[in-house]
């Protein structure tokens, strides 16, 4: 699997041209993405709402169809798995979403919730389930003593680590984390926090972390990815990103969290325009509308992904933008 | 020195039933300047939202009782009240920005029929004052084609747009108090930015006294000059932003600091938490609240509760500060 040369870890997930669109394909949620995410590693996936960072996660797991393009889990295409290979792998990756008061069935108590995945893959007898529950729960920071309650019994930090907990039984490779901090107050978000840097450092899980909060991904991510209306825009190792993200946008995006405004942003039209549905168009590039360093070309022709890799060898991950400003420069002005 | 636009004394909410008495909000006093922002943090469930919809006088008659010395807009007692004359009071002096403007906002009228309705009702004016009114206040929270926004329904505006246009509903009137209460919460950071700008522009243009409710001291380190921290009902620490960020004093809020993640060059290294679980509203400690999950109590904070002590404006209520 590892090829590509040292610079390069074993990627458990691949994401190859990944198209998804919705509406007889007039709206494109993801648009021709390729990713990938080094094991026990943790990619953080940011973008505005409505850019496509949830669409991929459904398409990882097959619970939507792209319209091309492949997702490969370990190597393997995970479309062109039979149902049998399907379940198995659905096994191995797992989904925390953001609101755990939601992602809960209200009439399952914690034991009923925890033990339907391990039924569902047939995983073990009862005692080994009985087992893995209460490793679970003590993995989560939690007591057994809670296993006959049900979600509305607990706060909503606590609702979370049984949701982690849920996802954990069945002992994944990749555990895709939707938001799962959002909704939460920022003392248990880190505890939150906490709990998933210690799972990765004990077990090695590797994590696809989705969220529009920076300060969060800084904490926990190794490789930052970035998309803005279906398309990604740049991939990169987690201290490249923070010292000076490349992409114009990544660097509002950046800004923004910062708590400043970037000069010249268009405000309310920002609002208008991006409520449009992307079609689709490929003869420019996404971003133009608003770039701050837009030129010429910008609006005539989609940039490449541009491997910048080369300039920076320590880079652990992929290390890559699609913007123009990185076309290779022929001469030093023109 | 200016009066305060809004001022808060010794406010309690509790909820009764039968015999026993929760305390949600417990003995609160603050007020706020014509033009200042003050934040109300902490965790939810702490009280931040009950304290504004007392001050509002919008809680059920069942089941929770408030009782405050007074609650004053402009010097002018909102806290004694009837139905009819609290209906002229809110919307006027005092308004409040909700945090989800989807379920604040009416499906079935249109924004400029939502927006003009508070104008008319409070103000009033023919058919086409209230309409130009109401589009200069679409147009004044950054709308530039506010006929389109105003026939618009809310389901066809995205999230920020509605806040928004419940920032232009909430401010028809100028009123001299906004409670804003997560107006930001559900947006992204390009959004948000957008919102503070507005409220921020209240401040200096109309001279509003915000109180800005949030659980990110963050965001309310963006437009706040001072601050509360609450917690399980009680102020902990009012000081400005400022001194809060620099030298938190009371534990609490160190610990609060401590676990909100930053943005910097280097990896950061792994977050803290405050230890332990915050206790239900049912099953507070005595003494001071938060001593059960605090790494600097001691017998007196299990058995006694610390006042809030003001010195040189800031507050802490705590025996052992940092």
């Amino acid at each position: 699997m590892n090829t590509s040369g040292k610079n390069t870890r074993a990627s458990l997930l691949e994401i190859r041209g990944l198209s998804l669109s919705f509406h007889q394909r007039k709206q494109v949620a993801v648009d021709r993405v390729s990713l990938n995410i080094a094991t026990g590693s943790t990619l953080g996936l940011v973008g505005a709402s409505g850019s496509g960072k949830s669409s991929i996660a459904r398409a990882i797991l097959r619970l939507v169809n792209p319209d091309s393009g492949d997702v490969l889990f370990k190597g393997k295409s995970i479309y062109r798995m039979n149902p049998q290979e399907l379940k198995t792998t659905r096994q191995r990756i797992q989904l925390v979403f953001q609101e755990p008061s939601v992602s809960l069935s209200p009439r399952r108590t914690v034991e009923q919730t925890l033990l339907e995945p391990l039924q569902h893959f047939a995983i073990g007898d009862t005692n080994y389930r009985n087992e893995k529950i209460r490793q679970t729960l003590h993995t989560v920071g939690m007591d057994q003593s809670i296993l006959r309650r049900y979600p509305h019994q607990f706060s909503s930090g606590q609702q979370q680590r049984i949701a982690i907990a849920r996802a954990l039984v069945t002992e994944p490779d990749l555990l895709i984390a939707d938001e799962a901090v959002s909704s939460l107050d920022v003392s248990i978000q880190a505890q939150i926090l906490q709990l998933i840097q210690g799972l990765q450092k004990e077990s090695g899980i590797t994590f696809l972390f989705i969220s529009h909060d920076l300060a969060v991904i800084r904490q926990i991510a190794d490789d930052v990815a970035v998309m803005y209306q279906g398309q990604l825009l740049e991939q990169s190792p987690a201290d490249q990103f923070f010292s000076g993200p490349t992409h114009p946008y990544s660097k509002s995006l950046l800004s923004f969290a910062e708590g400043k405004t970037p000069s010249g942003w268009p405000g309310e039209r920002w609002h208008l325009e991006r409520t449009r549905q992307s079609t689709g168009n490929t003869s420019t590039c996404v971003f133009s509308g608003f770039c701050q360093d837009k030129m010429p070309v910008c609006e005539r022709l989609e940039p490449a992904m541009h491997d910048i890799q080369h300039k920076n060898r320590d880079a652990s991950g992929p290390y890559c933008v699609k913007c123009h400003l990185y076309d290779e420069v022929k001469t030093d002005d023109h | 020195m200016t009066a305060p636009a809004l001022s808060v004394n010794d406010l309690s909410v509790w909820f009764e039933n039968g015999s026993s008495r929760v305390p949600v909000v417990d003995h609160i006093s603050f007020s706020i300047n014509p033009g200042d922002a003050t934040g109300l943090v902490g965790e939810s469930g702490c009280g931040k939202t009950m304290t504004a919809m007392a001050i509002l006088g919008l809680l059920p008659a069942t089941g929770i009782r408030v009782r405050a010395a007074c609650i004053e807009v402009n010097g002018k007692d909102i806290y004694n009240l009837n139905a009819t004359q609290r209906r002229a009071v809110l919307g006027r002096d005092i308004a409040m920005i909700f945090q989800q403007p989807a379920t604040a906002l009416d499906p079935v009228f249109t924004i400029g029929q939502q927006v003009g309705a508070v104008y008319r009702r409070h103000i009033g004016g023919n058919k086409q004052h209230v309409r130009k009114t109401m589009l200069n206040a679409l147009e004044s929270v950054g709308f530039s084609q506010a006929g389109e926004i105003a026939a618009a329904y809310p389901h066809q505006l995205s999230g920020g747009m509605r806040q928004l246009a419940m920032i232009a509903m909430a401010t028809v009137c100028k009123p001299a108090v906004i409670i804003a209460d997560e107006p930001t919460t559900a947006l992204d950071n390009s959004t948000r930015a957008l919102i503070l700008q507005q409220l921020e522009r209240l401040q200096t243009q109309h001279q509003a006294a915000i109180l800005f409710i949030s659980h990110d001291l963050t965001v309310v380190s963006q437009i706040c000059r001072d601050v509360m921290v609450m917690y399980c009902g009680r102020l902990m620490e009012t000081t400005d932003c400022q001194s809060l960020f620099a030298h938190a004093r009371h534990p609490y809020s160190a610990g609060l600091l401590s676990c909100i993640p930053r943005i910097s060059d280097k990896r950061p290294a792994p977050i803290n938490s405050i230890p332990g679980q915050r206790p239900t509203a049912a099953g507070l400690p005595p003494g001071c609240h938060f001593a059960p999950r605090c790494t600097r109590a001691e017998a007196q904070c299990r058995i006694s509760v610390p006042e809030l002590d003001d010195e040189n404006g800031r507050g802490t209520a705590c025996f052992r500060p940092l």
